[in-house]
């Protein structure tokens, strides 16, 4: 079957030109001039090839200014053609000498100008596997952080957007996991992230720089993502293959985001003014039972499930239980409310561009509002950014920008992504009078009251020089300096903290001098054969410098600085430990090959060096290879015309990222004090130095195809992928005879393999209506592949906090499962509860057996004693799918952009429930209750139940129903979210003149609308990295937006 | 053309590149002293010398070390309930029944002491790697440092590695052994006396390379010398001859050996008793190896660590009413076994009237010296932590001697140490007389630092009830009742790992 489509494709190959060269007779030659323009902007488009249709060869190009002078048979047809323009057809008319031809940008994804190391290319000639978003797809909905919306547009970029906190960053994954590294304990373990690396306007910023301590974030915690303006952004690539990061070396490791600004684009000064007015509200939150309802389910529960006299009496002692006519008892406050608040935000940006292809410019100020659903927490954004461009002939182009921000966030009295003080809060007991003027708790002042100023003060400068000295020769040099100051303070009242104020500060500053210098050389020979060499090299000099000073108490409230020196009170202070000092030299180069666009090879090579490497390994390797094969060139498909075009990519590279650093490979000398009144330095016995510590390797192999079908209504992406990461950093713990802690060895592997698919059809592309689907999804698994050799295989990192939820890793089996006690069920009655033949005894926990109602715990080691050697490895934190669809229909001047991500196969722990539940582990406890009735709790002995019996309290402890660390929590995280629909609304043209605007638009829109998912909790996707529902966790707002775009009319 | 013109280029950024890049790169971390800015100076090695001491001193700072190890687990010292905080003295008996289960049990009164840390050897092996990485660098060859000072500095290390396992094997038995640097794997424990053997071994070669003394005074027994390793070679030799019967003959003839190559030297000098309080300070002629301890430097001790905490009171200690009697005191009947019957200026020097109280009146001067005399702080004595003495040297080759036979070059060398004492001669017979004699003299004058309990498990004295008021059988002895219990963390990423099984049976 296959073979006679081929051959039928082979024969309609061949068949068609002989046909069309019988049917044409010659004709006599003339001399045609013209001019070739930029549609929109009316520039002149330079170096346009011009081509005789019948011939298919090339017939001339224009110049600077657009202008050409060709030869060519009269009556011919003429095709017009340049990178990342629609290819235009003109047939000349008879006599016709004169021409000018508009040109517009195309839509045809195969001419699509990429980037690529530096270096904007066709993507018709790279063969690595790379993603394109246009601004416009992220902009209509304002967030406080653009990585927000790429969620679900890019296959393969798993983006998480875990957290509700305006100005904070989800979670953001290449391909998969990178890196093996937790931190923290209980719910608040998080995975280390492994962020891809940012390149703005050619510079390259580091995003996970705020969070670099995790939960624990020291100073204002705002990413410099946060910190770009989204309606400033002309288009963000994604990079995913180690093709097309290995030019970008270690820091590409875990994938590169291209984002490119707008430009100064138009003749004549346009202004262009965007404003959004936006509701956030919270979203449903956790139910719980007020007033009446929570002092009778307690009392209830006691009685029904008291084991002495004493405590049936002991409500008679516990005033808010039995003083139900105290009005200071007498209440249901709703905590939640107290803490949780709908918001009405705004934004304004400003845009102002102008010029032509000699000189352009832009100017871009903006203004971002948004204050969080939780009271006492927001995130505020100024940006005023700059660009220039200057090219007074073809072979000089200089380029500048200037990009400052101010980033200001509320945290609260929280970390900004936890809020540890609203969670508890929320669920103090609704029989407390709500906060008033006369009272109100501690932790409520805390929570509301505490003053939390966060700057974030970002300036970069960007100078861009390119010189051509040949056609095809140009060097190029780029310096940048990017500098961001920060500042944290905090003052809490007296109030909140045992009657004395707290001041808190925190100044940081960090800097980053970038220099890059860029060889090209471009030579077609004999109109087949292409080279493309591009050679550079890169410096960093990266420094930063942080401190605090915290002032236990102060005189009162009034007093909030300048506070001096408090021998006893001042605490903290000096130069904390993420000081800063570092340089790295890069050298890359890569050679790209091409015979008639038809088949492509690329070969690159980087070496990296860093100051924190030590001088005897200096340079860690990164090679590429990339082939590409467009078959749609191939003589026998040429003229299928349902085949617009079709390519096969295969690619392997390998990124490597050196993990030691000078610490790690020679070890830390400590200053310890005197003796003998010498000093004393000797090594720190923490870690062992590892001199053999190997960098960590990534190696990619990709296999892509790529086409367009009918005149590229469906265009089809899919990519194959394994990802194997070896030599990751694995702590090994050693044996006291050490005398050392620990070794940081490099035994550990995983890989990851996936597919990833993206689909887009225009369904509908008429004139006034136009309908475009796009579906992409990404599997990818991670396996295990290798621990250090005295685990065996299996490695079981214990959680010391209450909640003992273990992570483990065992060979084989994916990398991040969970190691819980096993929930099979509820013991229905007593007589479900197995016996020990040889004791007797039933099946106990702590000495206490199980009964029905409670949970069958599955006794793994068979012992009829549930204790520690009962654990399972199970689940798996990381989602096997993700992706998204999105629809875009226009009709007339409406508009509807409906955006929508999902998740599928992953495994969350819904701790936020186990917290909630266990409240009824102590009934004389003041905390809220949650209503259990919509529940499916065992009750009565016959019942067959998901959740065992809460209410006995007696024997909690030992039984322990309700413990955090068994696979009742376990629940699948897969979701449908609908995160956007946008409606818009194009004024009529020539309506809208008349009041001086060139155009209006008017939009609907809003985030985070609607999750469909079958989980218990509120929101399966607000979990932390390693998938628990965190009760702490920031919940994530949903949002309503109007906004309008208006351009005002400059021209005359 | 162009070709060549790109060749050109390329070379000429490669090469400009090249060198500048090293330099580019190579910074030198200001906030951190990592390992390759290390050893490049002689002061360096110095400084890294007095940390491998300071380490070892933790072990001995961190808890009541040396009476807890060296005196008190055969009886002869009881508590005064009377004292202040009497339940929390009342340790030192449950040592003297050889009670480590209880004694390290939680929720006791005298959990502040943190006697559990004596089963901890983690700090022991990180003095042995610090030693051995030294001594690899030093292979290697350190900027600054001459071949003597080189050698010197070898031997120091040398010297602190097998203090450590010295320590070690004198509490827990088998010990794991290595002397590679950065040591990371895990390694099974290895016959005690085969480590002592490989300890003794690796000193030997180092003996020769260190000098006598210093003429520093300020280094003076602090800093290891010859005869710090001959003090601790003589301490080796003699711990195997206890326990490799079989070759016994061999360490008594190694101990007598390099005993009289020690006082051949003449390096050392035994000072008068009235200079004493010199001897206790620290630097002194007398000392082979200490800790050199001073207020002058801010030297901060435990409270608890030194051996005067438990002997002394008011008013060499202060304030007056939490130290009006001492913690614990010697049992009368041992110390009139010590000193009754023959004129001994130790008796009336090291001891008050008080000597035979057998109650907290009892006080040890030995150790009062060097006291704080006015202000009401709460401070031990400001004396120095002695290790190795020339005196106990001297009788440990009298020792050996008299093992051997060679009973007249023993009472020799007993009566130099007699006569420091102004007391009279050795007049009995040789024999197991003399070795008897020898032993007391040893607990007369050693008497709290910290020999007496390892004299009597390496002769075998503890097994009698004429030396020790807390008998072992020869079974209990067998089964490692002398040692120490290991922690549990011994046995973490260690498979080859196993336990003190008397104390992991219950310690009977």
């Amino acid at each position: 079957m296959k073979l006679r489509l081929f051959f039928l494709l082979l024969l309609t190959g061949g068949l068609f030109p002989s046909w069309s060269l019988l049917a044409q007779a010659p004709s006599p030659t003339v001399t045609v001039r013209g001019t070739v323009m930029n549609k929109t902007s009316n520039a002149p488009l330079q170096s346009v090839t011009i081509a005789n249709e019948k011939t298919g060869k090339g017939v001339g190009m224009t110049d600077a200014e657009g202008h050409f002078e060709i030869r060519v048979p009269a009556n011919a047809s003429l095709i017009f053609s340049s990178v990342g323009l629609a290819t235009k057809k003109v047939k000349l008319e008879p006599g016709q000498t004169n021409i000018k031809v508009a040109m517009e940008a195309n839509n045809r994804s195969m001419d699509d100008a990429i980037i690529v190391a530096y270096q904007r290319r066709t993507k018709e000639t790279t063969t690595g596997a790379v993603n394109v978003v246009m601004g416009k797809e992220v902009q209509d909905v304002p967030v406080s952080n653009v990585e927000q919306l790429l969620q679900g547009k890019v296959p393969g970029l798993n983006i998480q957007n875990n957290t509700g906190a305006p100005g904070f960053r989800g979670s953001v994954q290449v391909r998969g996991l990178s890196n093996l590294s937790i931190s923290g304990s209980g719910s608040e373990s998080f995975l280390q992230p492994t962020s891809p690396l940012y390149i703005i306007d050619g510079v390259p910023i580091d995003a996970d720089k705020a969070s670099e301590y995790g939960f624990q974030t020291q100073g204002p915690g705002i990413s410099p993502v946060s910190l770009i303006p989204p309606e400033d952004i002309e288009s963000i690539q994604v990079l995913k293959d180690a093709q097309a990061t290995s030019m970008y070396g270690s820091r590409g490791a875990y994938g590169v985001i291209i984002i490119t600004t707008r430009r100064g684009n138009s003749k004549i000064p346009r202004v262009r003014y965007t404003s959004n007015y936006f509701m956030t509200t919270p979203p449903k939150l956790r139910e719980t039972l007020g007033g009446n309802a929570e002092r009778r389910l307690k009392i209830g529960q006691i009685i029904s499930n008291a084991r002495t006299y004493d405590d049936i009496t002991r409500i008679n002692r516990t005033a808010f239980l039995a003083d139900s006519l105290n009005a200071y008892w007498n209440n249901s406050t709703n905590w939640q409310a107290v803490f949780y608040r709908t918001t009405y935000n705004q934004t304004h940006n400003l845009a102002l561009d102008g010029g032509n292809a000699k000189f352009n410019y832009k100017t871009n100020l903006g203004y971002y509002t948004e204050k969080g659903v939780i009271k006492n927490t927001g995130f505020d954004r100024y940006n005023l950014n700059m660009n220039m461009e200057f090219k007074p002939n073809d072979k000089f182009r200089v380029f500048s920008s200037l990009f400052g921000s101010l980033g200001m966030q509320g945290k609260g009295n929280g970390l900004g992504i936890l809020q540890q003080g609203v969670a508890d809060n929320g669920t103090a007991s609704t029989l407390y009078p709500p906060p008033s003027y006369y009272q109100s708790s501690g932790a409520v002042v805390s929570a509301l009251k505490t003053k939390n100023d966060n700057n974030s003060r970002n300036l970069r400068a960007n100078v861009d020089m390119r010189y051509e000295p040949f056609p095809g020769v140009a060097f190029s040099s780029s310096l940048s300096y990017d500098n961001t100051s920060e500042t944290e303070s905090t003052f809490t009242p007296a109030a909140a903290n045992n009657q004395f104020a707290r001041v808190y500060d925190f100044t940081g500053k960090n800097f980053t001098l970038y220099n890059r210098n860029n060889f090209t050389y471009f030579k077609t020979i004999a109109k087949a054969h292409t080279i493309f060499i591009n050679a550079f090299n890169e410096i960093y000099k990266q420094g930063a410098q942080s401190r605090i000073t915290r002032q236990e108490k102060t005189p009162n409230d009034q007093v909030q600085g300048p506070i001096g020196f408090d021998s006893y009170y001042s605490r903290g202070g000096g130069v904390l430990a993420n000081f800063k000092n570092a340089t790295i030299a890069s050298f890359a180069g890569s050679i790209s090959y091409d015979y008639q666009k038809r088949f492509v090879a690329e070969f690159s090579y980087r070496l990296d060096g860093t100051s924190s490497n030590g001088l005897e390994n200096l340079y860690s390797r990164n090679p590429s290879i990339g082939l590409r094969w467009n078959i749609s060139k191939e003589k026998w498909l040429k003229d299928l015309i349902w085949l617009s075009y079709g390519a096969l990519r295969l690619t392997w590279g390998q990124n490597i990222v050196p993990t030691g650093n000078l610490q790690s490979i020679y070890g830390i000398y400590n200053l310890n004090g005197n003796f003998n009144n010498n000093p004393t330095i000797g090594i720190n016995y923490d870690q062992i130095p590892n001199p053999f510590l190997k960098p960590t390797t990534t190696t990619q192999y990709n296999l892509g195809f790529e086409t367009g079908l009918l005149n590229d209504k469906f265009v089809v992406n899919f990519d194959a992928y394994i990802k194997k990461v070896d030599n990751l950093l694995f702590d090994r713990n050693l044996a006291t005879n050490t005398g050392f802690g620990k070794l940081a060895s490099n035994d550990a592997g995983i890989a990851n393999y996936g597919y990833e698919l993206m689909v887009t059809a225009r369904l509908i592309a008429k004139k006034g209506f136009t309908w475009t689907v796009s579906v992409n999804g990404a599997v990818n698994r991670d396996v295990l592949l290798r621990l250090p050799a005295e685990n065996n295989g299996q490695y079981i990192r214990i959680d010391n906090s209450d909640y003992r939820q273990h992570t483990v890793f065992r060979v084989g089996r994916n990398t991040l499962s969970n190691y819980l006690i096993r929930n099979l069920g509820v013991y229905s009655t007593d007589n479900d509860v197995p016996v020990d033949p040889a004791t007797g005894k039933r099946y106990q926990s702590n000495g206490i057996p199980f009964k029905a109602g409670d949970p069958i715990f599955k006794d793994v080691n068979g012992d009829y004693v549930l204790d520690g050697r009962d654990y399972e490895v199970g689940g798996n934190s990381q989602p096997l799918v993700t992706g998204g669809i999105s629809t875009n229909v226009t009709y007339k001047n409406f508009g509807l952009n409906v955006y929508a991500t999902f998740t599928a196969k992953r495994t969350i722990l819904n701790n936020a429930l186990s917290d909630r539940m266990s409240i009824t582990r102590d009934p004389f406890d003041l905390r809220a209750v949650v209503p259990l009735s919509d529940l499916d709790i065992w009750r009565k002995p016959g019942d067959h139940a998901r959740y065992p019996n809460p209410y006995d309290y007696g024997r909690y402890n030992q039984i322990q129903p309700l413990r955090p660390d068994q696979t009742l929590w376990a629940e699948d995280g897969s979701y449908l979210k609908i995160n956007n629909v946008i409606v818009s609304y194009m004024f009529n043209k020539a309506l809208v003149r008349k009041i001086g605007f060139n155009s209006a638009r008017i939009y609907f829109s809003t985030e985070n609308l609607i999750t469909f998912s079958g989980y218990s909790g509120p929101n399966p996707e607000n979990v932390t990295t390693l998938g628990r529902d965190v009760s702490s966790g920031y919940a994530v707002p949903r949002k309503y937006n109007l906004g309008i775009n208006i351009e005002l009319n400059t021209g005359n | 053309m162009m070709k060549k013109t790109i060749h050109y280029i390329l070379l000429l950024l490669v090469s400009l590149a090249g060198p500048g890049c090293k330099k580019f790169l190579d910074i030198q971390p200001i906030d951190k002293l990592s390992g390759n800015n290390f050893y490049q100076s002689k002061e360096d090695v110095v400084a890294n010398i007095y940390d491998l001491s300071r380490k070892l001193f933790n072990k001995v700072n961190e808890t009541h070390f040396i009476g807890a190890t060296g005196e008190y687990r055969s009886g002869e010292v009881l508590s005064e309930s009377q004292s202040d905080n009497g339940p929390a003295r009342a340790y030192v008996e449950v040592l003297g029944r050889n009670d480590l289960l209880t004694l390290l049990s939680g929720n006791q009164p005298w959990s502040f002491y943190n006697f559990w840390r004596i089963t901890e050897w983690g700090e022991y092996y990180q003095v042995i790697q610090g030693a051995n990485i030294l001594l690899s660098k030093l292979e290697k060859g350190i900027p600054g440092v001459s071949e003597t000072e080189k050698k010197q500095f070898e031997g120091e290390a040398a010297f602190a590695r097998s203090m450590a396992y010295f320590f070690m094997v004198r509490l827990y038995g088998d010990v794991p052994y290595f002397t590679d640097a950065f040591h990371s794997t895990a390694l099974p424990r290895e016959k005690m006396v085969t480590v002592i053997n490989n300890c003794i071994t690796d000193l030997t070669q180092y003996k020769d390379n260190l000098p006598w003394s210093y003429s520093d005074p300020a280094l003076k027994g602090v800093r290891a010398s010859r005869g710090s390793i001959i003090a601790l070679l003589m301490n080796m030799n003699m711990w195997n001859a206890g326990f490799d019967k079989g070759k016994a003959e061999h360490y008594y003839e190694e101990t007598a050996a390099l005993g009289n190559e020690l006082i051949a030297s003449g390096a050392y000098r035994l000072l008068p008793l009235s200079e004493w309080s010199t001897v206790i300070k620290g630097r002194s002629d007398e000392s082979l190896f200490e800790f050199y301890r001073s207020v002058n430097y801010n030297d901060a001790n435990s409270a608890v660590a030194p051996i005067s905490d438990m002997f002394v009171h008011y008013p060499y200690k202060r304030p007056e009413y939490t130290h009006r009697v001492s913690f614990a005191y010697f049992r009368a009947e041992y110390m009139q076994k010590l000193y009754l019957g023959s004129a001994d200026r130790r008796a009336t020097v090291w001891f008050d009237e008080n000597i035979y109280a057998d109650n907290g009146k009892f006080m040890m001067l030995k150790f009062a010296q060097n006291s704080f005399i006015t202000g009401e702080e709460d401070k031990n004595p400001d004396n120095t932590f002695m290790i190795f003495r020339y005196a106990g040297e001297i009788l440990l080759c009298a020792e050996a001697l008299a093992e051997l036979g060679r009973d007249e070059e023993a009472i020799k060398l007993v009566n130099i140490v007699r006569d420091r004492a102004e007391a009279g001669h050795y007049a009995g017979g040789g024999g197991p007389d003399l070795k008897d004699f020898i032993f007391l003299e040893r607990s007369r004058e050693l008497m709290g630092e910290g020999h007496h309990y390892f004299d009597l498990v390496r002769t075998h004295r503890i097994l009698s009830s004429t030396w020790s008021y807390n008998v072992l059988t020869l079974d209990k002895f067998n089964r490692g009742a002398w040692t120490w219990p290991v922690s549990r963390s011994a046995l973490d990423n260690n498979p080859y790992m196993t336990l003190n099984d008397y104390w992991t049976n219950g310690g009977n």
